[in-house]
């Protein structure tokens, strides 16, 4: 099979695996299972093969023509392609293994896995596309996957509003996405990532870049947009795992990575500060929650502003890099959190478990490998690209070198108090002390990850396969070498060593206790961005759109379409006016006729 | 001194705005019906100018025909305004407006 | 000598006019009517038009207009609730018959007043002459009066009958 072959049938592998579990296999959830599963693995062996492989390429056919305007469908197989298809395919399989002792006792399992092949299939498809069009397509198909699969139980009220939350929010950055394209489109001739690639005549704007970042402030939850990130942990653990953490939301960064040769530096001034300012801000919510897959999704946030501000800051191998290591180790955390609440049956709030570290040792040790690699623990996988991304900074611009600097403070002090309050000290609920582990499906995934947290940071791990993406990652030297490691070292004992000192496994949030303004103020963060867009819809857009509404009925509805017809009665009214009956009326009008007539003979008319 | 072709075709305009205006404004059927008649003779007073000034018979002749006419047309309507009066007992065409919307 | 017979002959057929037009007797208005006729006839004989003018009292004044007369009589209208004319149908009509002479004057002499063509010689006024034209140039316009005058017979018959149920009970 040639390689476009091959890349074919793994994107078509979970499309066919979706299409027949939703036509047959809707009730019979074991076989659905199996099937998604298997178009997983089929998928994953696939991806890795043609990214290990060394075959690269760049076809496309034309689908279909309005005149002069075409869209293609077509796949551009580089590096960076590869990169993400290979993540993309061995952490959709963990899912999907972990998947099936998840949710072993779930009622709707075959409708679950038909959404997360689905959901495969539309991840694999925008890492394929070689153009934009094609790339809006599967993004939009990515975002339904994403409010299916949140909304998987859906009697459940608060499910059903995240959905559609995640959905509308994503919209309106998907708004600034196509306009972006349209815009790039009708300034450079063509949307197909290799010819803008090649450059020619590149019209540089400022507008075109912000436009399509838009769609990953939307899709990557960067601020102003992350409200919905928080809110989809609604959906089951393994699908924020997959979809909130690993790929889905990486799918912006993707994106940005595929435009670069569109940037300018006005633009990635500009996306550098908003990815910055994410960073921080999630840092600071994630303080204060209880509920343990809440906080992991904040943390998602902040390294997602992590990877945009790298980005920004001009480096496409850094962003990448920390994407790499970061879908390995929060996919990690997430099915560790999924091990977790399963374990403790359903239980969520961290206050409520404890001292799992000898009941669930599996889990436990994973799961302290993951945060090590987050908060950056020398030699593990998030170290190195974090690393890359504080030189980065560090060069050039260093009031983000500061910030970053300071969320990575907040990044441990976070972190580590989740690890010590879930799993430190002694149960502090009955499920708790009854936790065990759930079985193979559930650790085998973790423990893939967990080895991959550890080697995945050293480039040669890769063996050249993906030279293309890596080998502009930043190397410090000298002086700036010393600073930054320094610096690293620093956040992490101080982040970690007053968080480990401050939290008590006594059932207390600390902060709480020994602060409660800073933790109320904390919290009030939390809740600003909703407050603000609720405010907004409420006041200014509800009272837009009645106005509108108004508009509509009595204007067009009204004067427009029933006047017209209003119009049209009265002249009605006013012929039938004319007909009295009454002989003298009539000869008046007839004298009229003959004045008429006159006129015409007399040429006046 | 002879009137001028001029005055009889003044004169009988004259005499056909005045039947007009008759019909305009009266309101009895009759007193319109014999506004007509004046009508139809100011036209005859015209053919006969006209004729007189080319020096030919036709309009004299036409005249005839007029005259045939206008008397059918009397017998005629004055039947049916009798109908009507029997219909509808009055003959004001102010009261006769049954075909009013 | 003409001229003076002229005028007053037109005087007197338009004060008889507006007397149709003006009386709110319609009796008064038929005798009017009669004497404009006589005018008219008057205006023919200075035309040199003997015979024509003798037609006209004699079908015209004698039979419509008598026959004018008789319908008013049988109608037996009291004269209802006189209301006098209306200002607006006044004005209406005074202006309507302001414009109607203008234009019709304008049209016809186009502006000349009393300085127009002369008329001709009479070409004499015998009945053979006129029954010459009418039984060979409009001889077919003859035989459509006599189909027309038919009709009017057999129209008036019609109309004139009681309706079937009337009849019943008259």
């Amino acid at each position: 099979m040639t390689p476009l072959q091959t890349a074919l049938w793994v994107l078509l592998a979970p499309l066919a695996s979706a299409v027949v579990i939703a036509l047959l296999l809707r009730t019979k959830g074991t076989a659905a299972s199996a099937v998604s599963v298997a178009a997983a693995a089929f998928a994953a062996i696939g991806g890795l093969w043609l990214a290990f492989g060394g075959a690269r390429f760049a076809q496309s056919k034309e689908w279909f023509r309005f005149g002069s305007f075409a869209v293609e469908f077509g796949f551009k197989f580089d590096d960076l392609a590869a990169l993400m298809l290979s993540i993309v395919g061995v952490v959709g399989l963990c899912v999907h293994v972990f998947s099936l002792g998840y949710m072993r006792d779930d009622a709707a399992k075959g409708r679950y896995f038909g959404g997360l092949s689905i959901f495969m299939f539309s991840m694999i498809g925008i890492v394929l596309a070689d153009n934009l069009f094609m790339m809006f397509m599967f993004w939009e198909l990515v975002g339904f996957s994403s409010y299916f699969l949140i909304n998987h139980w859906y009697d459940r009220q608060s499910a059903a509003d995240a959905s559609k939350k995640a959905f509308i929010v994503n919209r309106v950055g998907d708004f600034g996405f196509v306009l972006g394209i349209i815009l790039c489109y009708w300034r450079n001739g063509t949307v197909n990532l290799t010819e803008l690639g090649a450059g020619h005549a590149l019209v540089y704007s400022r507008l075109v870049p912000l436009l399509l970042f838009c769609g990953a402030v939307g899709k990557s939850a960067q601020l102003p947009l992350q409200v919905w990130l928080p809110d989809a942990m609604e959906g089951p653990t393994p699908v924020s795992a997959l979809i909130h953490a690993a790929t889905m939301v990486a799918a912006g960064i993707y994106m940005l990575c595929r435009i670069n040769v569109l940037m300018v530096p006005s633009a990635t001034t500009v996306i550098a500060w908003v990815g910055t300012l994410t960073a921080l801000y999630s840092a600071l919510c994630a303080i204060t929650h209880r509920d343990i897959k809440k906080v992991l999704a904040y943390s998602t946030l902040s390294q997602l502003g992590y990877m945009v501000a790298a980005f920004g800051l001009g480096s496409v191998s850094a962003s990448m890099f920390h994407l790499t290591t970061h879908a390995f180790f929060k996919a990690l955390l997430f099915l560790g959190s999924g091990s977790v609440i399963l374990g403790c049956h359903h239980e969520q709030d961290i206050f409520r478990m404890g001292g799992l570290r000898t009941r669930m040792p599996v889990t436990f040790w994973t799961f302290t490998v993951a945060v090590a690699a987050i908060v950056g623990l020398p030699g593990l996988a998030g170290f190195f690209s974090k690393d890359a991304i504080l030189v980065l900074a560090y060069e050039n611009n260093r009031a983000v070198f500061a910030v970053l600097a300071l969320t990575a403070v907040l990044t441990a002090f976070y972190m580590l108090r989740l690890w010590k309050i879930v799993f430190l000290g002694s149960p502090r609920s009955e499920a708790a002390a009854h936790a065990h582990e759930s079985g193979i499906a559930l650790t085998a995934p973790l423990v893939v990850l967990g080895a991959l947290s550890v080697v995945g940071g050293y480039t040669g791990v890769y063996g050249g396969a993906f030279n293309g993406v890596f080998s502009g990652i930043p190397e410090a030297v000298g002086a700036t070498h010393v600073v930054v490691l320094i610096t690293s070292l620093f956040v992490l004992v101080v982040g970690a060593g007053a968080s480990l000192a401050f939290y008590s496994t006594d059932g207390s949030d600390a902060l709480e206790q020994g602060s409660p303004a800073t933790f109320g103020f904390l919290s009030a963060l939390r809740g600003s961005f909703d407050a603000a867009y609720e405010y907004y819809v409420a006041k200014v857009q509800q009272r837009a759109a009645m106005a509108l509404n108004f508009i509509d009925i009595v204007g067009l509805a009204g004067a427009v379409v029933r006047g017209l017809a209003g119009v049209v009665e009265m002249l009605g009214f006013g012929v039938r006016a004319l007909h009295t009956g009454r002989l003298n009326h009539y000869v008046y009008w007839f004298l009229g006729g003959v004045v008429v007539l006159w006129a015409f003979a007399a040429g006046i008319l | 001194m002879t009137p001028s072709l001029d005055s009889y075709v003044m004169l009988s305009a004259a005499l056909f705005a005045i039947g007009f205006l008759g019909v305009l404004v009266r309101r009895n059927t009759l007193v319109i019906y014999m506004c007509l008649e004046l009508m139809l003779v100011a036209a005859t007073l015209a053919l006969v100018a006209f004729s007189r000034f080319n020096g030919t018979e036709d309009g004299d002749v036409f005249v005839f025909f007029i005259l045939t006419v206008a008397a059918a047309e009397v017998a005629v309507g004055l039947a049916i305004i009798v109908a009507l009066f029997r219909a509808r007992q009055t003959v004001r065409v102010d009261q006769l407006d049954s075909l009013k919307h | 000598m003409e001229h003076i017979a002229f005028t007053s002959l037109s005087v007197f057929t338009l004060a008889c006019a507006l007397g149709v037009v003006l009386s709110k007797n319609a009796v008064n208005g038929a005798m009017c009517l009669l004497l404009c006729l006589a005018g008219i006839a008057g205006l023919f004989v200075q035309l040199h038009a003997y015979l024509l003018a003798f037609v006209l009292v004699l079908v015209y004044a004698g039979a419509v207009v008598a026959l004018f007369l008789f319908i008013i009589m049988l109608l037996d209208m009291q004269g209802g609730p006189v209301r006098s004319f209306r200002g607006l149908n006044v004005f209406a009509g005074l202006v309507t018959g302001a414009l109607l002479i203008t234009g019709l004057n304008l049209l016809a002499v186009r502006g000349r007043f009393g300085v127009g063509p002369p008329l001709g010689h009479s070409v004499g006024s015998s009945l053979k002459l006129y029954s010459y034209q009418l039984f060979t140039t409009y001889l077919l316009p003859v035989q459509v009066m006599g189909f027309l005058l038919l009709i009017a017979m057999l129209g008036v018959i019609v109309l004139s009958r009681r309706a079937p149920k009337a009849e019943g009970q008259q």
